[in-house]
C-alpha cells in the first residue's frame, strides 16, 4: 500500500489486489522518521484512476458489440501485472487517531512521509488494545472481520444515551437483547417497553428450557398481571397520564385534583368511588364529561383495579431487580395506543419516583419504537432530566426520523446496523459522535447481523461486528400466511 | 540460452501446415539476455511511443495521379481478411542504454467475427554493448528460417526499438502469408523496400508467399509524403461518388529503395479520408480490383480505413496502463531500481522547458 493524498482528515491510498482491505478495515500509517503513526479506516474502496485502463477495457470492445476474441502469446508473463496494475484500487479513508509513543490522540494535523510510510492493517484486537476498548465488566458483541471478538465495557453504556437502529430484520431486538442480559449479569436494572412481547423468553432457550436469566426476567402485561390500585399511585403520576397521555384540559384537571385529594382524604380511593364522585360532581357540565371520559379510558385499560391482591406493585418488581439485577419487561403486544401511553406514563412516572427517592439506584432503559409511546415532552425530559436520575436509555428503531434530532446529537453510542435508504442515513449521520461519510458509507453495505458501533463504546473507533448469536428463545418473529 | 519456464504457445487461429515460433523464441531469449544485464541498475523512467516513420521515403517530381477514378463494388463473398501491426515504446533510460518493449498482433475477420492473437510484449534493455549481439541473433534467427545465415550491421542504438519492431512485423507477415489461401492480407505502411529496417529480397519472399497462397497484399498507409503536382496526393479527391481507388504514375525511388507495389489512392466510403494504398505489382489488375472488392464487401471501414487494421494497431499500441506493468514486471523481477531523474529542460527552463521531444 503507498500514501497518495491527503485532504483534511480524510486519506486516500493506492493498495494492490494482493493488499486486501475493505471498509471498515483499520490501517496503520507509520511515518518512522517522525516517530508517528496515523490510524486511519477505510470507508471506502474505489477503483484507482490507473492511466490507460479506459483505453484497455475500449480496445476489446470493437463495434460495440461482443468482447473481441482473441489470444495473447505472451512469453514474458506481463499479463498478470497488467491485471495487477489494473485492479489497483484507491482506499478512501478516514484518519481517526494519531499514534505517538503509544499514546493516542485525535490528531490528524501532521502529514506522514509519503514515499518513507509503512501502511499495514491494523489489526481489531491490537485497536482494541491501543484504544483500551476493554474493562472490568466485558461484554461480548460479537466477532469482527479478522475473527477477534469486539468486546465493550458495560461502565461504557452506564449513563449514557444509546440508539439502534437500522433496516427491518437486520438484528436490532437481537442485539437490544444481547445488551440486556449482559447488564442483567452485572446486576443492572433494565426496564423494557416491549412493543411486540418478544423480551418475555429472555429466561428461556432457545430449546424452551429455563437459562440463567429466568429469574431475573419479570415479565409484567398490563390489564393480566400488571395492574395498579389508585391507592398506590402518587397524584403526581395520575395527573401526568391524564394530562399527557389522555389530554385533559386545564380547568378539568384542576377538578380532579380536588376530587382525588377528597377521596384521599376519606380513605375511599378507588376506581368505583372515583366513578361515583365524577358522576356526583357538582360542576360545569362539559367538564363532568370530561372526567368521565378520562374515567372510562382508566375502566376501559384494565389497568386500574380496586382489589389490592390484584395489583401489582411496581416497586417490588424494582427492588427484585436492584438487588439480584434483573429485567421488567412492560409487555405492551396487544395493547391500544392510549393504553400504552397510559402504562407508560405511569411506569415513567413510577420510575422517576423511585429513582429520586433512592429506593433505585439507576435503570437502563431499552425503548423500541418510542414514538409510538413516548409523549413529545419526554424525549428532551430523558436526554435531561430523566439521565440526572438515573434513567439511562437505549430506543430502538428502523424509522431513524421518528427520534428526534437533539436525541441524536446527544447520543453517546449508536449501534447502526444496514440502511440503504439516503434519507435514513442523513438522519443518522446528525449524530455529534458520527462522521457522515463514514455512516454513509459503511452502513449501505453492511450485511444482515452486522452493526457498526459507534461512539463511547468503542472510543470513536467505529468498528464493524458480526452480533454474536444467543442461547434465547426467539419471540416476536412476524406471523406469516405462507409458513409451514 | 534458454530459460525453461518461458515457452510459446504455438497455436494459431487460422489454417497452419507449419508455423515456425524460432523468432520470438529468439525474441524472448534475447530479451532476457539483455534485461539480466541491467539487473541492479538505477533505471529513469521515460515513456516514449516510437513511429515506424518512412524516414527515407522522398517523393519523386515525375509522379502523376490518374484523374479518372477506378469505381469499385462491394464483393461479399466470404473471404478473411488479415491484418498486421507492431508496435514499440521505450520504457526507460539506464546509465548504459534504454529499456524498451516490442508487440505485435495479427487481427483477421472471418465469419462476421474479428479475432485476433497478440504476440509479445517483448522487454529488452539495450545498451551499446550488447545491441549487436540482441539484433543479430534476432535477424540470424530470421535468415535461419528464410534466406539460411547472414549477418547484419546493428543499427544505432536510437534506431534499435523500431528495426526490433519491424524485424517481428516481417516475421509475423511471413506467418500470414504463408498461412492463408485466399485472402487479402492488410500491411501497415506502404511495400517500399530496399531500406535497413526491409531488404527488398525479404519484402520479395513475403509477397511471392501470399501469391502463391493465391491471397492479396493490400498495404495502407496512415499518412504519406507522396505529393503529385505539389499536392499530396490523398488530398486530389475527384467529386465522384465512393468508393473508388485513383491510380498513380511515374513514382520512381533511389536505389537501394525500390517500389514492389502499385501505388493508389483508396477512398472506401463517404469520409472525407483517403489513403495511400499499395498493392503488390506482381498481382494482375482485374485481381487486385477484386481484392478491394472483397476488403470493402467482408470488412468494416467506417473511416475509410479497413477495421481489421485499424484493431491491429489498436492491440498492439502500449497503454499506459501496460507501461506501469511493465515497468512493475523489470522491478519486481529483474530488481531493477526505478529513479526519477529530473528533467534536465524543465529544471533549466521552468515553465518553458517543454521535454527533449520539444526541445
Amino acid at each position: 500500500m503507498k500514501l497518495y493524498k491527503k485532504e483534511g482528515n480524510i486519506l486516500q491510498i493506492i493498495s494492490f489486489p494482493t493488499e486486501s482491505a475493505e471498509k471498515g478495515d483499520y490501517l496503520l500509517v507509520e511515518d518512522q522518521d517522525a516517530g508517528k503513526a496515523l490510524i486511519a479506516q477505510v470507508i471506502d474502496v474505489q477503483f484507482a484512476a490507473v492511466p490507460g485502463v479506459l483505453e484497455e477495457l475500449l480496445r476489446t470492445l470493437p463495434d460495440g458489440g461482443e468482447p473481441l476474441q482473441g489470444e495473447d502469446i505472451d512469453p514474458m508473463e506481463i499479463a498478470p501485472h497488467i491485471t495487477y496494475i489494473q485492479d489497483a484500487s484507491l482506499l478512501i479513508c478516514k484518519i481517526r487517531a494519531t499514534l505517538e509513543n503509544e499514546m493516542l490522540s485525535p490528531s490528524s494535523s501532521w502529514l506522514p512521509s509519503r514515499s518513507q510510510s509503512t501502511i499495514k492493517k491494523l489489526s481489531i484486537p491490537m485497536l482494541m488494545k491501543l484504544a483500551k476498548i476493554d474493562g472490568k465488566l466485558p461484554i461480548i458483541l460479537g466477532g469482527t472481520k479478522d475473527s477477534s471478538l469486539l468486546t465493550i465495557d458495560a461502565s461504557s453504556i452506564d449513563g449514557t444515551l444509546n440508539i439502534i437502529t437500522g433496516k427491518k430484520g437486520c438484528g436490532k431486538s437481537h442485539l437490544s437483547k444481547l445488551l440486556m442480559v449482559n447488564l442483567i449479569g452485572y446486576k443492572a436494572t433494565v426496564v423494557i417497553f416491549d412493543l411486540n412481547g418478544e423480551y418475555s423468553s429472555l429466561g428461556m432457550t432457545n430449546d424452551g428450557k429455563r437459562n440463567m436469566y429466568y429469574d431475573k426476567i419479570h415479565t409484567l402485561t398490563p390489564s393480566q398481571n400488571f395492574k395498579v390500585a389508585l391507592e398506590q399511585l402518587h397524584l403526581n403520576t395520575v395527573m401526568g397520564i391524564l394530562v399527557h397521555a389522555l389530554h385533559l384540559p386545564g380547568t378539568s384537571a384542576r377538578e380532579f385534583r380536588q376530587l382525588w385529594k377528597m377521596l384521599k382524604e376519606k380513605g375511599k380511593l378507588n376506581m368505583h368511588e372515583l366513578g361515583e364522585a365524577i358522576r356526583d360532581l357538582n360542576c360545569n357540565q362539559h367538564v363532568r364529561d370530561a372526567l368521565a371520559s378520562r374515567f372510562h379510558s382508566f375502566v376501559n385499560s384494565g389497568f386500574f383495579t380496586d382489589c389490592l391482591g390484584e395489583a401489582t406493585l411496581l416497586d417490588e418488581s424494582f427492588l427484585r431487580a436492584k438487588e439480584q439485577g434483573g429485567a421488567i419487561v412492560i409487555n405492551l403486544r396487544n395493547t391500544s395506543n392510549i393504553d400504552r401511553q397510559i402504562v407508560v406514563e405511569y411506569v415513567l412516572g413510577k420510575l422517576v419516583d423511585s429513582l429520586s427517592s433512592w429506593k433505585l439506584k439507576a435503570v437502563f432503559l431499552f425503548a423500541e419504537e418510542a414514538h409510538l409511546y413516548l409523549r413529545e415532552t419526554y424525549w428532551d425530559d430523558i436526554v435531561t432530566r430523566m439521565r440526572h436520575f438515573g434513567i439511562f436509555t437505549t430506543f430502538i428503531t428502523n424509522q431513524p426520523d421518528t427520534i428526534q434530532e437533539n436525541i441524536y446529537r446527544q447520543a453517546d453510542n449508536i449501534f447502526l446496523f444496514n440502511f440503504t435508504n439516503e434519507h435514513d442515513l442523513d438522519v443518522v449521520s446528525r449524530a455529534a459522535r458520527v462522521d457522515a461519510e463514514t455512516v454513509r458509507s459503511i452502513a449501505r453495505d453492511l450485511p444482515p447481523h452486522h452493526c457498526l458501533t459507534l461512539g463511547k463504546v468503542v472510543r470513536d473507533f467505529p468498528i464493524v461486528a458480526r452480533v454474536r448469536a444467543l442461547d434465547i428463545k426467539t419471540m416476536g418473529e412476524t406471523r406469516l400466511f405462507f409458513s409451514g | 540460452m534458454v530459460i525453461e519456464q518461458y515457452t510459446i504457445t504455438e497455436k494459431y487461429n487460422f489454417p497452419q501446415p507449419t508455423i515456425d515460433t524460432t523468432l520470438p523464441q529468439r525474441f524472448l531469449e534475447q530479451s532476457l539476455y539483455s534485461l539480466k544485464q541491467v539487473q541492479h541498475q538505477p533505471f529513469q523512467l521515460n515513456t516514449q511511443n516510437f513511429q515506424q516513420l518512412n524516414t527515407t521515403e522522398q517523393y519523386p517530381s515525375s509522379l502523376q495521379l490518374k484523374p479518372q477514378p477506378i469505381l469499385i463494388k462491394p464483393d461479399r463473398q466470404e473471404t478473411l481478411i488479415a491484418a498486421i501491426d507492431t508496435s514499440t515504446i521505450k520504457i526507460g533510460e539506464t546509465s548504459t542504454g534504454m529499456i524498451i518493449a516490442i508487440r505485435g498482433a495479427i487481427t483477421w475477420r472471418q465469419n462476421r467475427a474479428y479475432k485476433y492473437t497478440r504476440l509479445g510484449p517483448f522487454i529488452f534493455h539495450i545498451t551499446e554493448e550488447n545491441k549487436n549481439q540482441v539484433y543479430n541473433a534476432l535477424e540470424r534467427a530470421y535468415f535461419c528460417t528464410s534466406y539460411g545465415g547472414s549477418h547484419q550491421a546493428a543499427p544505432n542504438i536510437m534506431q534499435m526499438p523500431t528495426r526490433l519492431a519491424s524485424l517481428l512485423e516481417r516475421w509475423l507477415q511471413t506467418m500470414l502469408a504463408k498461412t492463408v489461401n485466399h485472402g487479402v492480407l492488410l500491411f501497415d505502411g506502404s511495400l517500399t523496400s530496399g531500406t535497413i529496417d526491409t531488404p527488398a529480397q525479404r519484402m520479395r519472399e513475403i509477397l511471392s508467399y501470399a501469391r502463391r497462397n493465391n491471397s492479396t497484399v493490400l498495404a495502407f498507409s496512415k499518412a504519406t509524403t507522396l505529393r503529385a503536382n505539389g499536392i499530396l496526393i490523398t488530398e486530389q479527391l475527384p467529386n465522384h461518388e465512393p468508393p473508388y481507388l485513383l491510380e498513380t504514375t511515374g513514382i520512381h525511388f533511389k536505389p537501394p529503395i525500390i517500389l514492389l507495389g502499385d501505388v493508389y489512392v483508396a477512398r472506401l466510403n463517404k469520409a472525407n479520408f483517403a489513403f495511400r494504398l499499395d498493392i503488390d505489382k506482381e498481382i494482375p489488375i482485374p485481381q487486385r480490383i477484386e481484392a478491394i472488392q472483397k476488403l470493402i464487401g467482408n470488412d468494416l471501414y467506417t473511416q475509410s480505413y479497413p477495421e481489421t487494421l485499424r484493431l491491429s494497431h489498436i492491440l498492439c499500441t502500449f497503454t499506459a496502463n501496460e507501461v506501469l506493468a511493465m515497468k512493475h514486471f523489470i522491478t519486481r523481477k529483474h530488481g531493477i531500481q526505478l529513479i526519477n531523474r529530473p528533467d534536465m529542460h524543465k529544471l533549466l527552463f521552468g515553465p518553458f522547458g517543454k521535454g527533449e521531444i520539444y526541445a
